[in-house]
Formats: C-alpha cells, sequence, structure tokens
C-alpha cells in the first residue's frame, strides 16, 4: 500500500482535503430475471455525505463500484487527482490500490485473529513499533482498547461494530464506505459510535459515504444527502432539503410521510399564502401552503403521522386550518406509540403516545378530530 | 514379512499424501477461486480416479509409458529403470489414483470460504497471497486436513494399482493388502487373518484419533460469528 | 394387450428352455486361446453356449471351494482337483488330464539377448534386470518355474531380479510391454497369436520341473451336468486334441 508511506510522518495531522468525483454507468440483470441500470454521476465532498435509498436502489452496486469490487460498464472514479478508474483510458486499480475503505454491513472481522490482529491487518507495511502505535491511536478513538486479546465471536456486536472502523480507519483511507453499519444496534451504541465517528471525521476530513435507511441517521450525521431510486438519483442537498421538503412522491415515502394523498387544486388563496385541495374521490379539503402550480395540475400532498393531533371532543380556537372529522378505524401499539388509522372518508395514520391513548380512553369506532396545520402539509410533485 | 509389508505400506502413504499436500493446495486454490471457462474440464480430469479402475492406471504405466513407448525410454534413460516394479512406480500410481481425494475436500474448504472476508483482505492491501495465506489457509485449513487424511487412508489400502504394477516383491512393492491376497490365495487363512487384523486395527486406531481430534475442534477451524 | 402377455411369458421361457444347457468353466489362464477356440466349435456344432472365466488356478480353486457356480474346472495343475475331489465338490470319477503344461524363456524382440543360444545363462546377463514370473504361491507354472531356477542352480542368483505376475498371463504381459526383460511363461501363450510375432523363446527341457499335469473336473454341483460333460468330450476328443497340441499343450498319449 504506497499511500501508507506518504503518511508516515504526522500520526493526528488531517489528510489533504479530497474529492470524489464519480460518474459510471452499469447494467445487469437481476436475479429475478429484470434489467437494471445504474447511472450516476456525484460529487463527495470531505465529511458525511448520505446515501439514501430503498433496497435495491443500487446503493449497493454503487459502493461495490467506488471500490473497486465491482467494475462499472463506462465511467470514471477518481479522489481529486487519483484515477481509480476510467473505461476510456482503461484504467482499474484493484481494490488493494484504492485507499478505499468500505465497511460491508456483515463487518467482514476476521474471526481467527484478534481484536489487535484485525485492527492491524491492513498495516502490514509499517514495522511493529509504527502498527502498534497507529492502532494504539484508532483504538483509543473509538474507545476499544480492551478488548485487545478477544476475538470477535467474544464481543458485542456495538464492539464489533467499533473493532470494523478502528479496522477500516487505521489504515488512513482517503474515502470511507459505510454500508448501513448500524442497523442491528440499539439506539444508545449508535448514538455513542457516531459521535466518535464524527469526532474522527472533525480531525480527518475525508469523503465519507454512508449508506442508511434511517432518518435519524441523516439528520444526525449528514453534511449532505443523496437520494438513488433505481439505479439514479432522485435529488441531493441538504439533509434537510431533501427530506423535510421532499420533491417527489417516492423521495416523500422513503423520508417516512406515512400519509399521501393525491389531490386536485380547487381554490387559492394568495393574500393567505395557502391554497385548497380536494382529495381525490373524497369531499374532503386541506388547506396547504402555495405553491406555484398550474391549478389543473394533480398533486400529492404528503401529511406525517407525527404532525397530526388528535380530539376526543370537537375543539374549538385552533390556529390550525384543518380540522377533520372521522372515526377510528384501528388502533395498533408498535414499540412505545400507538398507531391509530382514522377514517374520514380516506384514512389518515396518526401516531399517539400510549399516555394519549390512557387519557382520552380511546377505542376502535370512537369518533374523533384531526388536526393538522397547514404547514404540515406538503406539497410534492 | 507383516512387518516388512506394514512398514513398506506406512511409507507408501506419507510420501503419498506429503506429495499431494505439496500439489494438492494449490491445485485446490485453483480450482476454488478461478474464473477461466474451461475450468470444469480440469475439475473433470481431477475426477477421474474416482471412477475409473485401477486397472487403467496399472494399464497406462505398464504399457502406455512402459519402457517401449518414447515416454517410457525417456524414463529410463533418465533414471536407469522403469517405473513398474518400483517403489517411485507404485508412489506415481497412487498419487495420481488419490488425486481427487486429497484435492476436493480442500478445494470445497477454501471455496467455502466467506467471500466478505477475502474482499475485506483486499481492501485491507492485501495481495493475493496474503490473502490465501492469512485468511483462506487458516480457515480453510479442516478441508486441508480432510485431504490429507484421505490420501493417506486411501493409499493405505491401495490394492488395484500395486498388484497391476507392482510385481509383488517384498520390500519394495508388496504392501500389506498384497500380502494378505497372497496368503488367502495360498490358503494360508490363518496368517491372511492375522495380517487382515493388523491393518484393520491400524486403520481403526488412526480414524478414531482423527475423529477424538475433530470432537475437540481443531478440525472445525474457527467458528464464523 | 391381455393376450400379449402370455404370449410374452412363453417365448421368455421357451428362450431360457432353449439355453437351458450354458455351461459356466474356470479355466486357467494359460488356456486363454485354446479354449476360446475349442469353446466357439463347439457351439457351433451343438448350440449350447460355453461362458469361460479365466485365472490362476489358485485363484479359482479358492473361489471354488468358496461355492463358486462354475460347471467345469480346468485346473492349470492336477493338485488343485485332487483337492476339490478330496472335499467332495468335484465328481473324482470326472477328473481328467487333458494336457501337459510346459515351460518357456521367452525375451521380447527388442532384446538382443537369443534364448535359444543362451538358454538359462540369459538370465544372468546384466541387460536382465527385471524376470517375470507368475507368483509360485498360487498359480502352478510359477511353482515350475522356481523349480527350474532351482535345477538350474539359479534361483539364488536371479531372486532378487524376479518379479511376481498374479498369474501366468500378468507374467507374460509384464514381460511383452518391457517391463521385464525376460520371462518364465506357458509355451501356450509364446505361441498364442498376441505374443507368437513379439518375441523369441526357447522350450525348457522337461527333466528340469515337476510335470504340469492340466486337469479338468466336473464340479459336484454343477446343474448343467449333461453339456459339461459334452464339453469335456469334447475337448479331449481327437478334434480339440488338435487344437490344443496348435495351441502349445502336449497332449498326453493315453487318456
Amino acid at each position: 500500500m504506497e499511500w501508507v508511506g506518504v503518511e508516515m510522518s504526522g500520526a493526528t495531522t488531517a489528510a489533504p482535503a479530497e474529492q470524489l468525483t464519480v460518474r459510471l454507468k452499469k447494467s445487469f440483470r437481476r436475479d429475478s430475471g429484470s434489467q437494471f441500470t445504474l447511472d450516476v454521476e456525484l460529487a463527495v465532498a470531505p465529511g458525511f455525505t448520505i446515501l439514501f435509498g430503498a433496497s435495491g436502489a443500487g446503493k449497493t452496486t454503487l459502493l461495490d463500484c467506488i471500490a473497486g469490487l465491482q467494475t462499472p460498464d463506462e465511467g470514471a472514479i477518481a479522489i481529486a487527482e487519483v484515477v481509480l478508474f476510467d473505461s476510456e483510458s482503461r484504467v482499474n486499480l484493484p481494490p488493494r490500490r484504492r485507499a478505499v475503505a468500505y465497511l460491508l454491513q456483515s463487518l467482514a472481522l476476521f474471526p481467527h485473529m484478534t481484536v489487535e490482529q484485525n485492527v492491524q491487518y491492513g498495516l502490514a507495511a509499517l514495522n511493529q513499533r509504527d502498527r502498534d502505535a497507529r492502532s494504539g491511536e484508532v483504538l483509543e478513538s473509538f474507545r476499544i482498547s480492551s478488548l485487545l486479546q478477544r476475538r470477535p465471536n467474544e464481543i458485542s456486536a456495538g464492539e464489533r461494530q467499533r473493532v470494523a472502523l478502528a479496522r477500516a480507519l487505521v489504515t488512513r483511507p482517503r474515502v470511507l464506505l459505510l454500508d448501513e453499519p448500524l442497523t442491528a444496534l440499539d439506539a444508545v451504541t449508535k448514538a455513542r459510535i457516531l459521535d466518535d465517528l464524527r469526532a474522527w471525521n472533525r480531525r480527518h476530513r475525508i469523503p465519507i459515504l454512508y449508506v442508511t435507511h434511517d432518518r435519524e441517521e441523516v439528520f444526525a450525521l449528514g453534511e449532505s444527502a443523496i437520494v438513488l431510486e433505481e439505479g439514479h438519483i432522485l435529488a441531493r442537498g441538504s439533509p434537510h432539503e431533501v427530506l423535510q421538503r421532499p420533491q417527489s412522491e417516492t423521495v416523500a415515502q422513503l423520508a417516512g410521510f406515512e400519509n399521501i394523498f393525491e389531490c386536485s387544486v380547487t381554490g387559492s388563496h394568495p393574500e393567505y399564502g395557502t391554497m385548497t385541495c380536494r382529495i381525490a374521490g373524497s369531499t374532503l379539503d386541506l388547506e396547504v401552503p402555495l405553491v406555484r402550480v398550474n391549478a389543473a395540475l394533480r398533486l400529492c400532498v404528503g401529511v406525517r403521522a407525527g404532525d397530526i393531533l388528535l380530539a376526543s371532543s370537537k375543539p374549538q380556537g385552533l390556529s390550525a386550518r384543518n380540522v377533520l372529522d372521522g372515526t377510528i378505524a384501528s388502533l395498533e401499539q408498535r414499540d412505545m406509540k400507538v398507531i391509530a388509522i382514522v377514517t374520514c372518508g380516506p384514512d389518515f395514520e396518526v401516531h399517539l403516545t400510549l399516555a394519549a391513548r390512557e387519557s382520552l380512553q380511546l377505542k376502535p369506532g370512537a369518533r374523533v378530530w384531526l388536526v393538522i396545520k397547514t404547514y404540515s402539509c406538503h406539497v410534492l410533485q | 514379512m507383516i512387518v516388512q509389508a506394514l512398514t513398506l505400506t506406512l511409507r507408501l502413504a506419507i510420501m503419498v499424501s506429503a506429495i499431494l499436500l505439496v500439489i494438492g493446495v494449490p491445485l485446490a486454490y485453483w480450482l476454488a477461486f478461478s474464473r477461466r471457462r474451461w475450468k470444469f474440464l480440469v475439475e473433470a480430469v481431477v475426477s477421474l480416479p474416482i471412477v475409473l479402475p485401477p486397472t487403467v492406471l496399472g494399464f497406462y504405466v505398464l504399457v502406455a509409458v512402459g519402457p517401449l513407448s518414447p515416454v517410457g525410454r525417456w524414463y529410463q534413460a533418465l533414471t536407469g529403470h522403469t517405473l513398474a516394479f518400483t517403489f517411485e512406480g507404485l508412489v506415481v500410481g497412487s498419487v495420481l489414483y488419490s488425486l481427487p481425494f486429497a484435492v476436493q475436500p480442500i478445494a470445497t474448504s477454501f471455496a467455502a470460504v466467506d467471500q466478505k472476508l477475502l474482499d475485506a483482505s483486499a481492501l485491507l492491501g492485501a495481495s493475493g497471497w496474503r490473502t490465501f495465506w492469512r485468511i483462506v489457509l487458516p480457515l480453510g485449513l479442516p478441508g486441508v486436513l480432510t485431504g490429507l487424511v484421505l490420501s493417506f487412508a486411501h493409499t493405505l489400502g491401495e490394492f488395484g494399482v500395486v498388484l497391476m504394477i507392482g510385481g509383488n516383491i517384498p520390500g519394495a512393492t508388496q504392501t500389506v493388502s498384497i500380502l494378505i491376497y497372497d496368503q488367502v490365495q495360498a490358503l494360508d487363512y490363518a496368517t491372511a487373518n492375522r495380517t487382515a487384523l493388523i491393518l484393520l486395527l491400524l486403520c481403526f486406531t488412526l480414524l478414531a484419533i482423527l475423529y477424538g481430534l475433530r470432537r475437540r475442534g481443531v478440525w472445525n477451524g474457527w467458528e464464523w460469528r | 394387450m391381455l393376450t400379449i402377455l402370455p404370449l410374452l411369458l412363453l417365448t421368455t421361457v421357451l428362450c431360457s428352455a432353449a439355453h437351458a444347457q450354458d455351461i459356466t468353466v474356470a479355466a486357467a489362464s494359460d488356456l486363454n486361446y485354446a479354449l476360446k477356440d475349442l469353446a466357439s466349435s463347439f457351439e457351433k456344432k451343438t448350440g449350447d453356449k460355453v461362458t469361460l472365466s479365466f485365472g490362476s488356478s489358485g485363484n479359482l480353486y479358492s473361489q471354488i471351494r468358496g461355492g463358486a457356480p462354475y460347471d467345469l474346472f480346468f485346473s492349470a495343475d492336477i493338485a488343485y482337483l485332487q483337492k476339490l475331489a478330496a472335499a467332495g465338490l468335484v465328481e473324482s470319477s470326472s477328473l481328467r488330464t487333458y494336457a501337459i503344461g510346459h515351460l518357456v524363456l521367452w525375451v521380447p524382440n527388442g532384446s538382443s539377448l537369443d534364448p535359444q543360444k543362451l538358454k538359462m545363462n540369459l538370465l544372468l546377463q546384466s541387460a536382465v534386470q527385471r524376470i517375470a514370473i507368475a507368483n509360485p504361491t498360487h498359480a502352478p507354472y510359477g511353482r515350475a518355474a522356481m523349480a527350474a531356477l532351482e535345477h538350474f542352480g539359479l534361483k539364488d542368483k536371479v531372486a532378487r531380479k524376479l518379479v511376481f505376475g498374479e498369474n501366468i498371463s500378468q507374467a507374460a504381459q509384464f514381460v511383452q510391454s518391457g517391463n521385464a526383460q525376460a520371462g518364465l511363461i506357458a509355451l501356450s501363450l509364446a505361441v498364442s497369436p498376441a505374443m507368437k510375432d513379439s518375441g523369441r523363446y526357447w522350450e525348457l527341457p522337461t527333466d528340469s520341473y515337476p510335470e504340469l499335469q492340466q486337469g479338468v473336473a466336473l464340479l459336484a454341483a454343477s446343474k448343467h451336468k449333461p453339456a459339461a460333460k459334452a464339453f469335456v468330450e469334447y475337448v479331449l476328443s481327437a478334434e480339440g486334441a488338435a487344437v490344443l497340441e496348435q495351441y502349445g499343450f502336449r497332449v498326453p498319449a493315453s487318456k
């Protein structure tokens, strides 16, 4: 690994800021028989970039191509001026020469080696003293120094995660790829690991491409987000731009809008900054923020289940513009929240706390009112 | 007689297993990881000795590469004698005959190593050799041991090939299996019984030790969890 | 459909009835060519099928003792038949000597040594590294070869050069393929079509080894005795004797 030699001097000096540029196209036949094409172009700056998308969208293929485990049909991949792949000039560096660290979902820790051996695996080019120094430093950062002589099957899931990160980062890679690394962990462990990763990233500014399904992680980590769907980039920008104000229905679903309705505009009130939309197939109207759109067009409006208030008696004197009359169709407890389906013509999914269900004595069949603020309705194209 | 035949048989088995270890591991590695389109042909050739009777092998050593053929003449010029009737001839015949028993378990074991571990190794900068030495071999060790044991056991019981080309020379090509056969042919059932029993006990002890080691976990390598 | 079944059944029964006189014969390997010839002539004459199994006499003896279902046993050594008769496995009344076997010294064509000139001393030549004989522990020709070597005082001198064939055929195979430079094999094999043009031989004097009386007997457990007896009669007839002589066996003058 030639690039390790470059870092010999400073132990914690940050590597020069470098951008990862990717432009690639790859087609293949899926197991199900259907044809899939990944066609993307992106530039990842140092820092956390979240790659967000449904399963099958092509995220893993993209990461594999960047790491060199798969070869695109055409395109170019480079880190700053170092070309990793270029179909035109026929450059295709093997994974071991790319200086790309890739953390797989399965972690792939070597089961027959200790934590220390695992972490030092990538440092073969250094002498023992330097190896110990480097691994010591990264183990400290991730707080696993005490686990040196243990085997992967002797430590907890969270600790394994840290070891995998340490092993990947000790080699001072120029790009870090993470494929849903924290899915199997509990919230507390997740949060701690993310903190450590963030701290490490502040010290070593390299592009990090982080794949996740979890919105929490996007906001916790993301400096920038990219949404991938069916092999194409659907949206990119800040996490807020991409998720809080999703521009498309698919992104909205991904972003966790439990309620999405097809509507047509029935009236607009520019002086109030709102417009009225009728939910298709019903007589229900919603007042939503004004958007410049052709009145004849059909829109989609999305509302988060957590943004809807439930009242057991008709509320008076509220600021909210939407107060809907309905009946509870079903109540279901999931973890620490209650999911209520309320029929007001169309069905709404509402999330409540256990306490709320208790105090309101909610039961299926009960008559309730839904309260939705105008700004909780998001107009999607 | 028995002692001589036994030591000869053990020497043959050890030599054959050692040779098969040396050629078997690289061959198995190639079979496990190569992506050449004609790999299936090599696999077929390697598996041939499982289906072919030892008579075919004997025929080739005796006639097709015997002293009257160009290959045989070259060999004779090189070494001064023929392959048949010699210990070396038995080694060659047994190596060919036990080849698949060594190669197949090793190849299967190598191929079973999680591809993700190999990817991880490559991503951490390891060369193909380093990945083999530090990941594939340690994790594939159970298969290597199995291959070693199988070739040893298979050679211990070798009969057909030895019968075809051995010439039954005590101390050089008279293995225990041939000795027993001879004793039966000579109607000396008592001695044959004794000899057979000794071989049986030897094989049983060997296998018992090996399976005992397996219980201890030495066999199973490292659990991937 | 139903009418076809009984017809099929009838046909099979008739066919098997037609082959009710199939006989299986166990024979010493040196009879390989001679017996095949005799068997096919017999088949043409009588329509009875003869199935031949060749091996070393000692091997076949063991098999018969173990209950192998042959009808006839042509042994290269009458002693085996005598043992079987004593055990009640062959009909002693049927025991006959059909031929006398002879031993020859054979070398392949490529050899520079002339067996006619050198005779037994050929075996002492340094060019002869391996001498093939049949295994003396269970093959009659092997025992005869060892007796001959002893007779000529060569046994100790050539002991380390000896390689043993499983039966006389394998011994011949060793020397014909060139893996052994010389061999003491059966005359019947030396004059056989497969070997006669590929080497030269010298016939050993008959007093140098005990006579190889080759005998035949009917097995007591045979289920096809009439046909088996007929085959033996054929072999011992003038016609049969002529074939045997042609293939290198000396037929005894009296029966």
